[in-house]
């Protein structure tokens, strides 16, 4: 009897002693798990201003410089900056729609083109009073801006976002490539016709393991700044009204001032304009003249190795490229920039990035200074030391934000902007995504068939975009 | 040869274990009582998750299909519009049928392949040699469909992807795979197959061992060897591992969404959008929460009644032991 029990003691002591391990490790875990409770989640749970910004961990950390500088000036105001992953803008406005959804909505968003009007229609509050109120101070930053990249930013008359960052679709080409087809350097004016003898040059150079032009099927690079070149896009661009409080504030002096207006809209579309049939067959020529690939949906991640291990020739990309293939092992004269070829017009395309406040932020004058500051030479100097995309201040994309890195030609960036002046934004009215999903789908079909093929492409892109329009953002 | 196999009874009653010197009622009554609540206990966690994250927003849902929302403001009744709308939206119905086409390709494929191979293994080979092609065949199950689909999105890049490569070394001209609409959709095809049909054949290797080995001695003695075997014993007495894994396949290929998403995004034109991609653009691309609820409960709709009809069919065509 004794031996029994106390053998099933025994036995039950040693269970005992398991489990409290168990529970003392699951205990101590939960006790010391640094991310366990919701109110960590940067933002929630106390009155810290939270900012979302597209990129990783390391971005957010790059940021660390920035927010201290901007804590020495408002010490008061406490700043977390969440880094969000994701593979493109509009995977980055979803998630965003989703933090919305789940009622953890961060106060201020860097915003792309592409989401501006959405964010500007739906979830951001105007940038208006805080310009009128801080009017002399921010004098100096619209001085130095170009005023396309505001523009882009004005909706119905209002501003949601300053521009931090921008680029245009410029077209990289490969030094070496060139020189082996006995190319040289293209002229600024050079038309879409050089632009095909020269990929034509370049494939009769290296006929095999080489793209003479390689693009992918996005609105930003892919077949826009074609089609904009041609004097033409796929959806009828008009421009609201309003907006002359601000650029007869800062502007008033400007030459490109009669241009300006209360913002752009994009109401019909015009997929079934004989220039965009026009333009898309030029494509299709390229792809079956084995002189350009056929674009592959969802962008180009693996761009910047191939570019650099010269297997292409051209491509057309921004200033954000320019850190890539210095990493990547390309010296300063491997490669140069030019602007895109023009055709019936040389108007560009271009993207640009800016902080919008939402409407639900806790603390909107606090967020104004965290804008205000972010828009300040120091606080600019510090986001962007390298050449990761192009500064929207003129007077930082310089020399020496290029030394050493290249390309040669580094001011064809901004005088993308200020030789053009009608250079325009990306295309993106508040329904973007649905307008995006639209032109990439039938991009493909377009433009790697015959001429019947491309016909009933563009007739399905114009009933998807008549579609995507119609429908609530 | 008969294939029809009288079913094993079960037990009426569970056997009761009773601890020597205690008297029985009593043992019964509060055992019983206990057990009670120790199985209320332990599946407590799984009532509440399959409640929580299964079945409230399921109804929540059906509810929202009659609504039209975008998160921001608040949702407004419209009735039966969201259907109506579905049911006229070209790109929604095209992607329906390329799911359903997707889903007979694929699972056809998934089987066939799974069952092949888990007799492959079934049959004799080192102990070794076995357990290295089931961790192989269900390696790629426990991998993120999403990396595995990036990882391809380079193997068959039409320029640069290694697939070509190899092909180029045979002669054979660079395949547009991801750009045209045949290549892009064999692509997402054998991608799914590739990553899934490891689940199909753990559960073959599963039904195959419990087939008895008297069965194959008996109609080996009948004269049943080689193919004959398998036509005769092994499929027949696989049925219901057979129903379980096509009622399991088609449920998870009627879903299929980061394959085509990640390698193709859909396209090129629709040729590869899925109904589960247009559940995820309406929603959260185009914030018409309504409209993707009512594709939602489209597509469940149509899974139950597929699994339903097979479950119908099941009995002509499935054999218990």
């Amino acid at each position: 009897m004794t031996g029994a029990t106390t053998g099933r003691l025994r036995e039950f002591s040693r269970r005992t002693a398991l489990g409290a391990l168990g529970v003392g490790i699951v205990g101590a875990t939960v006790a010391s798990w640094p991310r366990l409770s919701g109110t960590d989640i940067p933002g929630r749970g106390d009155n810290s201003l939270s900012i979302a910004i597209m990129g990783t961990a390391a971005d957010a950390a790059a940021r660390q410089r920035a927010i201290d500088a901007f804590t020495r000036l408002h010490p008061d105001i406490r700043v977390k900056v969440q880094a969000i992953q994701a593979v493109d803008w509009k995977d980055f406005f979803t998630k965003i729609l989703t933090m919305v959804a789940a009622g953890t909505p961060p106060d201020v968003v860097y915003v792309a083109t592409e989401g501006a009007q959405l964010f500007a229609d739906k979830l951001a509050h105007p940038l208006d009073e805080y310009l009128r109120r801080d009017a002399a101070d921010m004098a100096e930053f619209f001085d130095d801006v170009h005023p396309s990249l505001v523009e882009a930013f004005m909706y119905k008359g209002s501003l949601f976002q300053l521009p931090m960052d921008w680029n245009a679709a410029n077209m990289y080409y490969n030094t070496t490539a060139f020189a082996q087809a006995g190319l040289e350097r293209p002229a600024d004016d050079w038309t879409h016709v050089d632009f095909r003898n020269s990929l034509a040059a370049m494939r009769k150079a290296r006929p095999s393991d080489f793209t003479p032009y390689y693009w992918t099927n996005r609105l930003f690079g892919g077949v826009v700044p074609w089609l904009y070149a041609n004097d033409t896009s796929f959806l009828k661009e008009t421009r609201s009204t309003g907006g002359d409080w601000l650029w007869d504030s800062f502007y008033a002096n400007d030459p490109s001032r009669n241009l300006r207006s209360g913002g752009y809209q994009w109401l019909e579309p015009n997929a079934d304009d004989p220039r965009v049939f026009e333009t898309f067959d030029y494509l299709r020529g390229l792809v079956k003249d084995g002189l350009g690939v056929r674009p592959e949906e969802g962008g180009g991640s693996s761009l910047v190795g191939l570019f650099a291990s010269n297997r292409i020739g051209t491509t057309p990309a921004g200033g954000y490229w320019v850190q890539g293939l210095h990493e990547a092992g390309m010296k300063e004269n491997d490669y140069d920039v030019a602007f895109f070829p023009k055709w019936r017009s040389q108007r560009h395309q271009f993207g640009t990035a800016g902080y919008a406040i939402m409407k639900t932020a806790k603390d909107k004058d606090a967020a104004w200074e965290w804008i205000k500051f972010s828009a300040s030479r120091e606080a600019m100097e510090l986001i962007f030391p390298n050449p990761v995309t192009t500064p929207a201040r003129r007077s930082m994309v310089n020399e020496a934000l290029y030394s050493g890195k290249g390309p040669a030609h580094w001011k064809v960036f901004y005088d993308t902007l200020d030789k053009y002046p009608t250079t325009g934004p990306i295309p993106a009215p508040p329904q973007q995504a649905a307008v995006e999903t639209a032109l990439m789908k039938n991009v493909s079909l377009a433009v790697s068939g015959d001429e019947r093929q491309l016909k009933q492409a563009l007739e399905s892109m114009q009933r998807d975009l008549e579609l995507a329009l119609r429908r609530q953002s | 040869m008969s294939t029809t196999i009288p079913r094993l009874e079960r037990p009426k009653q569970p056997a009761k274990a009773v601890k020597p010197g205690t008297p029985a009622t009593s043992q019964t009554a509060s055992g019983r009582q206990s057990q009670r609540w120790l199985a209320w206990i332990f599946l407590a966690p799984t009532i509440l998750g399959m409640g929580l994250f299964t079945l409230v927003p399921i109804a929540a849902s059906v509810v929202l299909a009659f609504f039209r929302w975008d998160i921001i403001s608040a949702p407004t009744f419209v009735g039966f519009d969201n259907f109506a709308e579905v049911v006229q939206d070209p790109t929604v119905r095209v992607s329906f049928l390329n799911t359903i086409a997707f889903v007979i390709v694929a699972v056809a494929l998934q089987l066939g392949l799974a069952l092949a191979l888990a007799v492959m293994v079934q049959e004799k080979m080192p102990a070794w040699l076995r357990t290295f092609f089931r961790s192989a065949f269900f390696f790629p199950l426990i991998l993120s469909a999403a990396s595995v689909s990036i990882f391809m999105r380079y193997l068959f890049n039409e320029q640069f992807g290694v697939v070509n490569w190899f092909l180029s070394l045979a002669g054979i001209p660079a395949v547009p795979w991801l750009t045209t609409p045949g290549g892009s959709a064999a692509v997402v095809i054998l991608v799914y197959v590739w990553q899934n049909f490891g689940f199909s054949f753990l559960l073959f290797i599963g039904g195959l061992a419990s087939i008895p080995v008297e069965t194959y001695e008996a109609a080996a003695l009948d004269g049943a060897t080689g193919w004959r075997k398998h036509v005769y014993v092994t499929l027949p007495l696989l049925s219901p591992t057979t129903l379980l894994a096509s009622v399991m396949a088609i449920i998870s290929a009627l879903q299929v969404f980061d394959q085509p998403y990640v390698l193709t995004r859909g396209g090129p034109g629709d040729s590869t959008r899925t109904a589960v991609m247009v559940i995820f653009e309406s929603a959260f691309q185009r914030l018409e929460f309504g409209e993707a609820s009512a594709i939602g409960v489209i597509l469940t709709l149509i899974i139950m009644a597929i699994t339903a009809a097979q479950f119908r069919l099941s009995k002509r065509f499935v054999f218990y032991q």
